[in-house]
């Protein structure tokens, strides 16, 4: 072993110093994604169903849960969440409703803001799932295979807008120890993973523009072009934008005439169950990738270590067998 | 009565700091699941802490911190040292059988070498599984970090593998307590994980073959210095 203590220090800083260069802390963005320009939405007025909301349940209608009854509570506690009698639901998000229009009242004014997954470029739902039932699409939508997901609701603990739905007495667990372990399986918003693979446009965006042509309130598109038109449309118009640096970026950009401020503080003050929060950090990047550089390091460190550990007890041994013999005393 | 020494301090340091980390990987990996807010444990006194996800992974990250740096430690070290005790020998499995049941007092104990032949098993079976655990959370690490962005079917691989292999680990951490404790043949090496010792009576009785090899390298190493 040629490997002195000087030597050891050495890689050691070496390496501890390139796995903590700080590298740009950026997501890594899809291909595509959507603007929504609150200004134009009315809610489909005239219609009992907003036709976005309408297309959305169509097209997903037959991957909507259907569950077994009685549903098992989970154990220890006597609950279960359960949406499969209020399946006409349609002014909030549930297993049977991935999109709704979430009306807001500011200063007289009265806003529309259709409101499904925002489709971080960061997603912590994906990061956190233990089960690996998210995924990132390469097209920058985030999805849920159905199959594979176990219901703990994670993934809406740490997704900052709470946007997936629970229900019970579907999926996997129930197969497994769905006395003991398991709640469901998660619903949500997957930008129409089919139909974008396939080249066309999510099912919300083509009704809108069915119905109002060039003032269509969705607009999907290449995620560059996309942001380079909102960001134009806000300097020209004086509009504000969301999504574009909230949890570290997103792929959904919504456009309003009123700052993000205002909505958040008047969506607080009555009690929605779906904020809008200005300020979101996204907690994996701030929060532990720093500490995952240090497990790197402590790897390395592990093996410098060693390398070092195993050179002095050879020596040791060697100095022993001139010595005392130490194993019986 | 003589005492043999058994562990050196690096091996000692090695097992604490495995376990150590081990135990709180165990457990903030657990309310990672997540399972804490179901069964209460979220509204015991002084943890309500545990309800939030993020600190758990954070805790998480900081405790495979001293995990990693043990498991690449012990790996390293040991492969140069070419300390190969305690992997499977030709005759194990039949010796593991018989050294089980002499540890309930059925049979008298098999011969045996510094390290048991049910130990060597073991030994593979957590290394195997811990080994899975330490390359699929490293894995998890740089795509957290996303310095590397892997196809989606791989992350959901990934992600479910570290997952079963943490609740095989939790699995053989329970029956290597319950060796350890339950066992009463086990207890003199209990002891000695804390006081790197053993009796020599004891390795009289349950490590023959380990104790001629002491004593023919004592008489060895005796002749030598003559």
């Amino acid at each position: 072993m040629n490997f002195n203590r000087r030597q050891f220090f050495k890689v050691a800083l070496g390496l501890s110093a390139l796995a903590l260069t700080p590298k740009e802390l950026k997501a890594s963005p899809g291909k595509y994604a959507t603007l929504i320009d609150i200004t134009k939405c009315d809610r489909c007025e005239g219609e009992f169903m907003p036709l976005c909301v309408k297309a959305c349940r169509e097209v997903n209608k037959h991957r909507f849960p259907d569950p077994k009854k009685p549903i098992p509570p989970y154990w220890p506690r006597k609950t279960y969440e359960d949406w499969s009698d209020k399946r006409e639901i349609i002014d909030t998000l549930s297993p049977y409703n991935w999109l709704f229009i979430q009306k807001v009242e500011i200063e007289g004014h009265t806003l529309f803001i259709p409101r499904r997954c925002m489709h971080c470029d960061s997603p912590p739902c994906v990061k956190g799932c233990p089960f690996g039932a998210l995924s990132k699409q390469p097209e920058g939508n985030t999805v849920i295979d159905h199959n594979i997901c176990f219901g703990g609701a994670k993934c809406r603990d740490v997704c900052p807008w709470h946007i997936p739905q629970r229900q019970a007495g579907v999926g996997i667990y129930l197969k497994l120890m769905p006395k003991l372990a398991g709640g469901g399986v998660m619903y949500k918003c997957d930008l129409c993973d089919a139909r974008i693979k396939r080249g066309e446009e999510p099912a919300c965006v083509v009704a809108c523009r069915e119905r109002l042509k060039d003032r269509a309130v969705y607009t999907f598109g290449k995620r560059e072009e996309i942001f380079a038109l909102a960001k134009n449309r806000a300097s020209e118009e004086g509009l504000y934008i969301y999504g574009d640096r909230q949890n570290g970026g997103t792929s959904t950009l919504y456009l309003s005439s009123i700052p993000f401020e205002k909505i958040e503080a008047k969506l607080k003050e009555t009690r929605a169950r779906f904020g809008m929060p200005v300020k979101v950090v996204n907690r994996y990047m701030e929060e532990i990738n720093p500490w995952g550089k240090a497990v790197l390091v402590a790897g390395a460190l592990g093996i410098g270590a060693g390398l070092v550990g195993a050179f002095y007890s050879k020596k040791e041994e060697k100095e022993e067998k001139h010595g005392e013999n130490q194993e019986i005393f | 009565m003589g005492k043999i020494k058994r562990y050196s301090k690096v091996i000692l340091f090695e097992h604490w700091l495995i376990a150590l980390s081990g135990i709180m990987l165990i457990f903030t990996g657990l309310g990672c699941l997540p399972l804490f807010k179901r069964y209460y444990i979220t509204e015991l006194p002084g943890l309500k802490w545990t309800a939030d996800f993020y600190l758990l992974t954070k805790l998480h990250y900081i405790f495979a911190i001293f995990f990693t740096f043990g498991v690449f430690f012990h790996i390293t070290y040991h492969l140069i040292r070419r300390d190969f005790g305690l992997l499977p020998r030709k005759g194990d499995f039949v010796n593991s059988i018989k050294a089980i049941l002499a540890s309930f007092g059925l049979t008298k104990h098999p011969p045996a070498d510094k390290w048991l032949p049910e130990q060597r098993y073991a030994y593979v079976g957590i290394a195997g599984v811990t080994s899975i655990l330490v390359i699929t959370g490293i894995l998890k690490v740089l795509k957290n970090l996303e310095w590397i962005v892997y196809p989606p079917k791989v992350e959901s691989v990934v992600n479910l593998l570290h997952t079963i292999f943490g609740g095989l680990f939790i699995l053989l951490f329970l029956v290597h307590l319950f060796f350890v404790l339950g066992v009463k043949a086990n207890w003199p090496l209990l002891k000695a994980m804390f006081t790197g010792k053993v009796e020599e009576e004891y390795v009289r009785e349950r490590h023959s073959l380990w104790l001629r090899k002491l004593k023919k390298r004592n008489n060895l190493d005796t002749r030598s210095k003559n």
